[in-house]
């Protein structure tokens, strides 16, 4: 009789961590759903379930999880704020500092994806400057430097990706265009002097041709009414025709090279979007 | 013995209070509408207006329906909003605000004649809302191609708060500040410049007078002066600038009439967005 007691009182202390198990399967299953919808890139019903499990768990147990796989989501659907959003209540409910530098970084993805690199800058630097995230000084660099690429900043592009590895993948696509880049200072300068000279060095010839014709004509035209003092004739062609097309050339030149400049900076984000395998924001 | 029964029983009731308590049927209705309600109050419209479908209370219960229209109406989907609004029994409490809400909906989906033959059929002078949906009717004709009413009669359904600044709407609309362009191309082809004026562009016309008349003069200047290759070339830069200026005293009256419109709407829109349409403002959070 107490043999048979024991395994009764044995089995029911057995029974109960079962009961508890079954108990964290409904929400671990609510859990599992969204993350399938997740993979199977329906985002709209994974962002619903997720947000059913966190309006019911209200022991918060998934408020960390959840709020990321939302905040993922919404990344995915191209809602960038919201996921921001996601993201911050995702970070203030983390548990250890791998969670913090996830979240973080996850921040930093999503301001490079919508091109504004100040907030990126401003949160890479804090984790640079973070004593628990000294061992991820790497990854923490490596998004600073795609956060330079979205600023169209090839240089410090190119200096970040080589303090990584002097042989980085993108420290070699930085350098490429670095020197590929045409320089916009140097293209209005040299159309100072000579007209369409600007043009010309941006690969413009026809342009520059163009530009340096109109130059000199209206330019000779100037200075022939001047030396028959036809003065006022002399003023209205220099002002309305030589000095307008003396602007235009040095505007031209300026926008040529800017223009080249981001079809240089724009091939290379195409490679980077379709070709490059390593990971992006 | 009878202890160890005793702390069994005991176990087993706290171990199944603990397991219905973690134990959540996501989809139960209660569930369903606890979420669906809690979406509607974080203003996740779409969410909440799926949620509430899902119920089958959804049919009989006139709340539901009725926040499952707002939700619909919130997205933008008027005609889903209209069909649930339409839904609800003249016993419900909310009759009457859903024939206000339809109406509403009516109005932002531009369906202006429908939503003035909905206000005549549902309204009238007994009935509540009757006043609003008066209001909206009117407003109506401020922002349709339809021949406005009599002033005196557009503004009766205004209070003394509003009357003052739907007048100017009524005279705006009535008589808009336009510009004529085929004048203001006129105005240019005879004086360069004028038609710029006319606009109110005053400086773009000062200078589209003074470049085209000092073109003109050196081309004439240097006729005189049998310089007759810079003449031709004076008399073309004169004509570009001649063309340009008739060209650009057009286009500036087609823009000031674009901007006049624009402004025109967009004070209209401000005006009733702050009017909440003139619906009530529902309260089903707190």
């Amino acid at each position: 009789m107490i043999f048979v007691t024991k395994i009764r009182v044995i089995s029911f202390i057995l029974f109960i961590p079962v009961l508890l198990l079954q108990a964290q399967d409904s929400f671990e299953e609510q859990f599992q759903l969204a993350k399938n919808l997740y993979v199977k890139e329906n985002y709209y019903d994974a962002i619903t379930e997720l947000k059913r499990l966190l309006f019911f768990d209200n022991g918060g147990k998934y408020l960390f999880e959840a709020n990321d796989l939302i905040g993922q989501c919404y990344k995915q659907g191209g809602k960038f704020t919201d996921a921001i959003r996601y993201f911050i209540l995702a970070e203030i409910n983390t548990k250890n500092p791998d969670q913090v530098y996830k979240e973080k970084v996850g921040i930093v993805r999503i301001n490079i994806l919508r091109k504004t690199t100040e907030s990126a800058f401003r949160i890479l630097n804090s984790l640079e400057t973070d004593s628990r995230f000294k061992d991820k000084i790497d990854i923490t660099n490596y998004w600073r430097g795609w956060a330079y690429i979205f600023s169209d900043d090839w240089v410090n592009a190119e200096a970040t990706f080589a303090k990584i590895d002097s042989a980085h993948q993108l420290q070699k696509l930085a350098e490429k265009v670095n020197n590929e880049l045409y320089s916009v200072g140097f293209a209005k300068a040299i159309s100072y002097i000579i007209p369409g000279a600007g043009q010309i060095y941006t690969g413009e010839y026809l342009s520059g041709i163009m530009s340096l014709g109109w130059n000199v004509l209206w330019g000779y035209l100037t200075v022939q009414a001047f030396a028959a003092d036809r003065i006022f004739d002399g003023i209205m062609i220099a002002n309305f025709l030589f000095l307008r097309f003396y602007r235009g050339n040095l505007q031209n030149a300026e926008n040529f090279a800017i223009e080249k400049n981001l079809k240089i900076s724009n091939n290379a984000l195409h490679y980077l979007q379709y070709e490059y395998k390593g990971l992006k924001p | 013995m009878k202890i160890q029964v005793f702390l069994c029983v005991l176990l087993s009731f706290v171990s199944t209070a603990f397991t219905q308590e973690k134990q959540i049927d996501f989809n139960s209705e209660k569930n369903i509408k606890k979420f669906a309600d809690y979406l509607f109050c974080d203003k996740d419209y779409l969410r909440a207006a799926e949620e509430y479908q899902r119920l089958n209370a959804y049919k009989e219960n006139d709340t539901i329906i009725f926040k499952s229209g707002l939700s619909y109406l919130f997205i933008g989907d008027y005609s889903t909003s209209i069909d649930n609004f339409a839904k609800i029994s003249n016993s419900s409490l909310f009759y009457k605000n859903s024939k206000l809400e339809q109406m509403k909906a009516h109005y932002l989906k531009k369906d202006y004649s429908v939503m003035r033959s909905f206000y005549k059929n549902n309204f009238t002078n007994e009935y509540d809302y009757s006043d609003q949906a008066e209001k909206l009717f009117y407003f109506s004709y401020l922002v349709s191609e339809d021949q406005l009413p009599q002033k005196e009669k557009f503004l009766i359904p205004f209070n003394s708060n509003e009357n003052e600044i739907i007048s100017s709407f009524y005279d705006w609309k009535n008589d808009p500040p336009y510009k004529s362009s085929a004048l203001a191309g006129i105005l240019s082809a005879i004086i360069p410049g004028s038609g710029k004026i006319y606009t109110g562009d005053i400086s773009d016309g000062i200078f589209s007078f003074l470049v085209t008349g000092v073109f003109t003069f050196l081309a004439y200047d240097n006729f005189h002066a049998d310089h007759d290759t810079r003449a031709w070339i004076f008399t073309g830069l004169a004509a570009f600038f001649y063309g340009g200026n008739v060209y650009g005293s057009v286009a500036a009256a087609q823009i000031h009439n674009a901007k006049i419109t624009f402004e025109f709407n967009d004070g209209l829109n401000v005006f009733l967005q702050n009017k909440n349409y003139f619906v009530p403002v529902y309260d089903f959070c707190n």
